[in-house]
């Protein structure tokens, strides 16, 4: 992959597309590797009769019913799967994440003290980028949205750019690592 | 001297100690008030979004444009809006839209029905005006692939129908017929689409994001990696409204702007019961 | 005229029943909640599994092999299939041959990704003349988070003073990222909150 980056040559640039191709292949085999493992934990569940056992009924009957609508009448608009999908699983999605609004919210009120100097810079900003970034914020200080702004774009930039650096510097590093042998624990003990 | 479960007694201990059942019912409120009674309150529109929607605005008509649908449904709240006022923009200026999705869970039947949805609201044909390519594993190699040969990654689109056999595709062999690159995206790919279709194939692209990523991607927008960035459903809404197209994003203006002012009124309650409960037990 | 089942009542009471279900954990945890769970977690399993046969399986392996004669598809069918060696402790090995083939080749585009497309450009981007505040900010901010960071050396002296002056962007920095947090996890409920009053039951606008 690295050194067809440099355009080397027909045959080592065709070697490369045929290995992204391979790879997004043998990546969809992993990702089932999941559902088989779903399967066999619930099925051995119901199997021993252990606690929530009627659940995990329901769960393999909802993983039948949608696996097999996909595979045999298929995934696209107007069928089964598509419904189920729009239906059900995407609402309780979205119904999920939103549910953090209110630990968010819980927690930002009891835990979030100016206990230091670090807090206070910390809380100061997030007070400021909380008010300056919605149109009311305007209104209770008429400078909010441009303080914000600058906040965004310039010490909040710098140091994500810090953390970018250096996370992608320790990741490059690690991909060497793994390229040349050195790094191996992805293979397992033995 | 008070024990640990003893009753709050003063007003300083009671304000730190509101129970949470109250302050979940808070929160509902302010949210669902101005659903009632909106506010309709102005929203003030950053630099950067700007520059997202003047470089889409700057398209010329018929171009060709990617549209990656990378978010799961558990953010489609601003991410979805996001979708909706791209392909208004796109499909307004008569650009014409490939669509694919680098998330499984969801992806590509959220791209599907936005597309076929925001496409028939301007009289769009599918495989003529847009495609939805669909979804294929591991993002990488899809970004990579891509930027040789389109088909050998899709060999068809998501509704099985062989890529050479759609005339839009025909046009699109891979990335040099695309023109620009409209990213909305709750994850990583947006580093991937930046760090490996930008940097090597130089398209340009912006990107809506979440506004949990909204930081960090602002570093990419101020290196000029990303032309633009709308941040969260704020950012959605300023786009609406450059697009002069107020939606869902712009309704739920209202309810932001409470919910922050009510959070952090009670986060500075919070401090001011916690220095006064020091100051009362540093006297006593 | 329209079917009462169209009307939005009826046509969104299943989303809504279930986004109400996930909900009533908030009071505390209840069958309803753990009914909706494992039809969640059922649903999503079956999906990949929809999702990877057609997607996958039909379209990248046996419709190349169909229509053009690529019987070279069969090996990253052939390599997939030795991922499912991982629940036969007998032949568990197997799982590494395609392990390696994926992590080889994650490994040479991680690589680029990093180098070429973020360390590289982000560092071009930081090069800025100082005769401005804002860019003064920058590349102090940046340095300043980098030398916070490197833990190899005590942060005493010289250096202990640069990294203070590090924690303190980093707070700033943090302290943004808090306030997008909060706007992220509400507007996320906001959401929801107009599917099911605006959709739904169709009490607002």
């Amino acid at each position: 992959m690295i050194v067809a980056f440099f355009g080397t040559g027909d045959m080592l640039a065709d070697f490369s597309n045929e290995a992204l191709r391979y790879m997004s292949i043998v990546a969809g085999f992993a990702l089932l590797l999941g559902v088989i493992s779903i399967t066999r934990v619930s099925a051995g569940v119901v199997r021993k009769r252990e606690k929530d056992w009627p659940h995990k009924i329901v769960l393999l009957l909802c993983l039948f019913t949608m696996a097999g609508f996909g595979i045999f009448q298929g995934i696209t608009s107007g069928t089964v799967f598509e419904w189920l999908f729009e239906n059900i699983q995407k609402p309780m999605m979205a119904t999920m994440f939103s549910v953090l609004a209110f630990f968010i919210a819980s927690a930002a009120y009891r835990a979030f003290r100016a206990r230091t100097v670090e807090a206070t810079i910390l809380l100061i900003t997030a007070v400021v980028v909380m008010l300056g970034r919605v149109p009311m914020g305007q209104y209770v200080y008429e400078h909010f949205p441009a303080v914000a702004n600058w906040i965004m774009m310039f010490p909040s930039v710098a140091v994500q750019r810090g953390i970018i650096i250096g996370a992608a510097l320790g990741a490059a590093s690690m991909s060497l690592r793994i390229i040349l042998g050195i790094e191996r624990t992805y293979m397992g003990r033995g | 001297m008070k024990m640990p479960g003893d009753k709050p007694t003063s007003f300083v201990e009671r304000i730190q100690t509101i129970d949470r059942r109250i302050l979940y019912a808070l929160i509902f409120i302010s949210v669902i008030v101005p659903l009632f009674l909106p506010l309709k309150l102005p929203v003030p529109v950053t630099p950067e979004t700007r520059d997202f929607f003047n470089a889409v605005e700057a398209l010329p008509d018929s171009s060709i444009v990617m549209l990656p649908f990378d978010f799961w449904p558990s953010t489609m709240a601003e991410t979805e809006p996001m979708a909706v006022v791209g392909l208004r923009h796109l499909f307004g200026k008569h650009c014409y839209v490939v669509g694919l999705s680098n998330v499984g869970m969801g992806g590509p039947t959220i791209a599907d029905r936005l597309l076929d949805s925001i496409g028939g609201e301007f009289g769009r044909i599918y495989g003529i005006d847009y495609v939805n390519l669909g979804y294929k594993p591991d993002y990488r190699a899809v970004m990579l692939g891509m930027g040789t040969r389109i088909s050998d990654i899709f060999p068809t689109d998501y509704r099985d129908t062989p890529i050479e056999d759609i005339p839009l595709m025909r046009r699109v062999p891979n990335y040099d017929s695309v023109a620009f690159i409209f990213i909305v995206a709750d994850n990583v790919a947006v580093d991937y689409w930046v760090g490996l279709v930008n940097a090597r194939f130089g398209k340009p692209m912006g990107a809506g994001v979440t506004a949990v990523m909204a930081p960090k991607n602002l570093s990419f927008v101020q290196a000029g990696q990303l032309i633009g960035l709308m941040g969260g459903m704020k950012g959605c809404a300023e786009y609406e409204n450059l697009l002069e197209r107020p939606a869902r994003a712009t309704r739920g203006m209202d309810s932001q702007s409470m919910i922050h002012l009510f959070i952090v009124v009670f986060i500075i309650m919070g401090n001011v019961g916690y220095y006064a409960g020091k100051r009362r037990a540093a006297r006593s | 005229m329209d079917s009462v089942w169209t009307q939005p009542f009826f046509y969104f009471f299943l989303p809504a029943f279930f986004t109400l279900a996930v909900y009533s954990f908030l009071f505390k945890d209840n069958p309803w909640f753990k009914f909706a769970e494992h039809v969640f977690a059922g649903l999503s399993a079956g999906y990949y599994a929809g999702l990877i046969f057609t997607s996958v399986i039909k379209q990248q392996m046996i419709v190349p092999l169909v229509s053009s004669g690529r019987w070279d598809m069969l090996i990253p069918g052939v390599l997939g299939c030795l991922l499912f060696m991982r629940f036969f402790p007998k032949v568990h090995w197997l799982t590494r041959i395609p392990l390696a083939f994926v992590i080889g080749t994650t490994a040479g585009i991680m690589f680029l990704q990093q180098l070429h497309g973020l360390i590289l450009p982000q560092m071009k981007s930081t090069l800025l003349r100082l005769g401005d505040f804002s860019n003064i900010v920058i590349v102090v901010g940046v340095l300043t988070t980098l030398i916070y960071f490197y833990f190899s050396k005590p942060h005493t002296g010289a250096l202990g003073g640069v990294a203070k002056v590090g924690i303190w962007f980093i707070m700033v920095a943090f302290g943004a990222h808090f306030g997008y947090t909060v706007m992220a996890r509400v507007s996320l409920l906001i959401g929801r909150m107009q599917f099911l009053f605006v959709d739904w039951l169709h009490w607002a606008q």
